[in-house]
């Protein structure tokens, strides 16, 4: 028997959290006109979801599809300003970045509302959804050393002293080289000064590299002749470009980096923003990424052709791939980016 | 004019000014007080200046800010010498060749930055134009050209070069021709007339040259990113990583306002540095300085050839880089940042003109730098209208208001008008990017329109009166006849100002106006085609097209006369 002072209560406390219900993000079927607004870089990467995502959801649905293009920072930080009002449904983040929007409830964690989330490899269900797998490594002149590299600590062979370009960080590359540095050195995320002084003995480097065309150019040009970089793109250069360029296969593995595609938190329209990832890890755009740029897929259902499959990391490899606590990396960006800043770069 | 109408005429400049620009710099002010790094930060009422300690208490931070500050005065200096011997240059050419020397200077302001250090980058580049000259004459490579201040002088010398050069033609084409003529019939020499008459009277127009680049160098940062390569570090990539890579706006807020009074300092002391060398234009008499013999023989002999040296570089300079753009665009290169020629190519075409992607980022640029031209010259007009003929209190400070947004960094400016269009998001995205393109340019229209209205004779507006012209009239048949050159000059100068900015534009980008500039950038951080080399050309050819035509209408060295 509940008495009337309860049931006053349940009342008073239904009549509170009903407008939770009635203004909750309602996830209501596509209809034609809405508009998906995608924070994506541009260039080729633009070029091919448009033709693999944009055409058919358009196709499907008739809805419209519109890209904000720039950088990961530009649109992360605008995401960070936009909580809980986002102007996107999806953006496009790096491996790290993507983790923490999720904890930071920027964006949303992958769901198996998303049918080819099933299957997704490991390592691509954290943050988001992982839509291409891009490991860095080394990469280097293999006319200018006299072993092939093996070992992330064949940076430190004094052979290369003065001829490494050395990645800035926070950018992926240089997370993944300053983390990569503190595993090998017996450090960790949360002990990283034996990495910062490491990599000091590695000075003066040839350059420090903040984005891959420049890099490539210094490859070109010889102002460096080793560097650590996103391995899929690299070996798109040395087939193009630079035949002398080789990618290493470090004993200690290379790192973990993805592109993630992320449905922000409360986006506008959360079902074709569902679709569109969908549509990104389906065959056809997922093999188009591996041809254009050998960025290997993030699912185990596309089967790769067999000239493609040296060139991309299979689900096996991806699983063995160096992951770190992405979590510390974040929370310490500031004090590393600024050490980073007077101890390496300056 | 009576009493009241300069307060009216002001207001327009002013409101915009304090939504568009006052109320950002507000929560820039704000952000600046917070402790902490939280990107998700309350606004604490009680005011902490934990941020400006930390920037004080490390030399890091200060030795930023000094390297920076030296760059800033290192472009002022090389962008003066250059942009005399240019302007002269321009004055003296015959009548029907000055429009044609001002397009050199103005078609590089259409080419987006990144593009043009991109240009410079294919210059110094090790394998560049520099070194295949010395290869010819062979002498060694210079390898380490770039990713260094010095790579990121020559970057903003060259972008900032024509505005020197527009500040000081302006100045130096008003000095009376007779005024040179009784230096020469007391027999001074080329040198001399320059040094004793010219120089001085241009002092105003080296101190708005001055002013505009010192404050858009010390807080640039596209430039200085591509050209720096991350190891030359300056204060406005220091904001820009602390703003979008470590979003921790507090502290980039509190470095952009260390960097808004250092600018404010520099600006006061150019202009107090004029004022002393200028008394005349105070009503007090110049004080006579005399040259030992030998100096002034020394000088005659030195000076013509640094000055046909200084012509020489600031012609390679503009021009160079933007011949570089073209000859990119027939590469046949997988990536614009790749130097030496190798293939001849019009793919890079087919592929612009295959897709309508760039065309359509063109029309919102389009659309964007035209309305920005037009909000921008009428408030810029009645803002100019209030100065020179208006009296109200306050006057000397709304003047120092309006010239502010040149000091704050525009991605500070960025920053706040983000929070504040999240907050107020029922304001259209063209109009938000309108309000701000119309802040960034409004300054530089003011400073030129105020110096037309000056120039103003008004005894025909007082002739037209007594003929019974009422005000209205006066207005369309007399003073808008006679400050459409001004006009011209102002609505040119917002339409470039706008169509090539990338700084704010790609923070407040939305998914519905992706500028060309904003476009560009963005590939640029992934990996850039020569495509853009392509569009670039067609713009560099659009722009010649445009400038010529215009010239029939009105001549271009007269836009830029007063």
């Amino acid at each position: 028997m509940i008495s009337r002072r309860a049931f006053g209560k349940l009342v008073l406390g239904a009549g509170a959290t009903a407008p939770v219900w009635f203004t909750r993000n309602a996830i209501s079927a596509p209809k034609p006109g809405d508009e998906l607004v995608v924070g994506i870089w541009g260039g080729i990467q633009e070029r091919i979801v448009r033709e693999y995502c944009e055409k058919p959801l358009v196709r499907r649905f008739g809805c419209k599809v519109s890209f904000v293009l720039g950088g990961t920072p530009e649109r992360r930080a605008r995401a960070y300003a936009e909580r809980g009002r986002p102007s996107f449904d999806i953006i496009y983040l790096n491996v790290f970045e993507s983790r923490q929007a999720v904890k930071d409830g920027v964006t949303q964690p992958p769901s198996p509302a998303v049918p080819q989330y099933a299957h997704l490899v490991d390592v691509a269900r954290l943050g988001g959804y992982g839509v291409a797998i891009n490991p860095i490594t080394i990469i280097y002149n293999r006319k200018r050393g006299r072993a092939p590299i093996t070992s992330w600590k064949d940076l430190w062979n004094p052979e290369w002293r003065g001829r490494i370009a050395w990645p800035a960080f926070p950018a992926a590359e240089g997370a993944a080289a300053l983390l990569m540095s503190a595993k090998i050195w017996g450090g960790n995320e949360n002990d990283i000064d034996v990495a910062f002084r490491k990599i000091r003995e590695l000075k003066p480097f040839a350059a420090i590299s903040s984005s891959q065309d420049e890099l490539y150019q210094m490859f070109d040009t010889g102002v460096c002749d080793i560097a650590i970089e996103f391995g899929s793109l690299s070996l798109k250069y040395a087939e193009t470009r630079n035949a002398d360029l080789m990618i290493a296969k470090p004993k200690e593995g290379q790192a973990a980096a993805l592109n993630v595609a992320c449905i922000t938190a409360g986006a506008p329209n959360q079902k074709l923003a569902e679709e569109w990832i969908n549509l990104h890890l389906s065959g056809p755009c997922q093999l188009a990424y591996a041809r254009e740029m050998y960025y290997s897929p993030t699912v185990d259902d596309v089967p790769v052709p067999a000239e493609l499959k040296p060139k991309l990391v299979g689900s096996v490899e991806a699983a063995q791939l160096v992951d770190f606590d992405w979590t510390s990396v974040i929370h310490n960006q500031r004090a590393w980016t600024t050490r980073f800043n007077r101890e390496i770069a300056s | 004019m009576k009493s009241w109408s300069g307060a009216v005429l002001a207001a327009p400049a002013t409101l915009w000014l304090l939504a568009a620009f006052a109320a950002p710099l507000g929560v820039v002010v704000l952000l600046s007080l917070q402790p902490g790094s939280d990107p998700f930060v309350k606004l604490a009422l009680s005011p902490s200046v934990e941020q400006f300690g930390a920037i004080f208490a490390d030399p890091f931070y200060l030795s930023v800010l000094l390297k920076t500050t030296l760059l800033a005065v290192g472009v002022c200096i090389v962008t003066t010498l250059l942009g005399y011997p240019f302007a002269l240059w321009i004055l003296s050419l015959p009548a029907r060749w000055r429009p044609a020397a001002i397009a050199i200077v103005l078609i590089p302001l259409l080419i987006n930055v990144v593009v043009r250090s991109l240009g410079i980058e294919l210059l110094l580049a090790p394998d560049g134009l520099i070194n295949d000259a010395l290869a010819l004459f062979g002498a060694p490579a210079a390898k380490h050209m770039l990713y260094n201040y010095g790579a990121i002088g020559i970057g903003l010398v060259q972008v900032f070069l024509p505005l020197m050069v527009l500040s000081l033609y302006d100045v130096l084409q008003a000095t009376s021709p007779r005024v040179l003529e009784a230096a020469r019939c007391l027999g001074a020499s080329r040198t001399m007339q320059f040094f004793t008459v010219q120089l001085p009277l241009s002092l105003p127009g080296l101190r708005a040259g001055l002013t505009y680049v010192f404050l858009m160098a010390s807080t640039t940062y596209v430039s200085a990113r591509m050209l720096g390569g991350k190891q030359a570090w300056t204060s406005g990539m220091l904001v820009w990583q602390d703003v979008l890579e470590n979003l921790d706006a507090q502290f980039a807020s509190a470095f952009a306002l260390v960097m808004t009074l250092i600018a404010i300092v520099a600006s006061l002391s150019i202009a107090s540095g004029v004022k002393q060398l200028t008394p005349w234009l105070n009503g007090k008499p110049g004080k006579p300085w005399m040259l030992p013999r030998p100096v002034v023989i020394a000088m005659e002999a030195i000076v013509p050839v640094l000055a046909r040296a200084g012509f020489a570089l600031a012609l390679l300079l503009l021009l160079l880089p933007l011949g570089l753009v073209v000859v990119q665009s027939f590469n046949d290169v997988p990536q614009a940042a790749m130097a030496g020629f190798r293939h001849f190519t019009l793919r890079w075409y087919q592929q612009l003109f295959g897709d309508r992607l760039y065309f359509d980022s063109f029309w919102v640029s389009v659309s964007l730098a035209a309305g920005t031209s037009v909000v921008t010259v009428l408030l810029a007009t009645l803002a100019a209208f209030a100065v020179v003929r208006g009296k109200f209190p306050g006057k000397p400070a709304v003047e120092v208001f309006w010239m502010l947004p040149l000091a704050l960094p525009q991605i500070a400016i960025g920053l706040g008008m983000l929070r504040l269009l999240q907050t107020f998001t029922a304001v259209p995205a063209f109009l938000g990017l309108l309000a701000v393109h119309v802040t960034i340019t409004l300054p530089f229209c003011i400073g030129l329109l105020r110096a037309s209205v000056q120039q103003l004779d008004r005894s025909l507006e007082d002739a037209a009166a007594n003929l019974g012209a009422g005000p209205v009239r006066r207005i369309f048949w007399v003073i808008l006849p006679c400050l459409a050159p001004g006009l011209a000059a102002a609505g040119i100068v917002a339409l470039l100002l706008s169509f090539e900015e990338v700084t704010v534009t790609s923070f407040l980008t939305t998914a519905r106006m992706t500028t060309l500039p904003v476009r560009i950038y963005a590939e640029a951080t992934y990996s850039l085609e020569p495509t853009v080399f392509a569009i670039s050309s067609l713009l560099i050819a659009m722009t010649g097209i445009c400038l010529f035509l215009l010239c029939r209408v009105v001549p271009l060295d007269r836009v830029f006369s007063r």
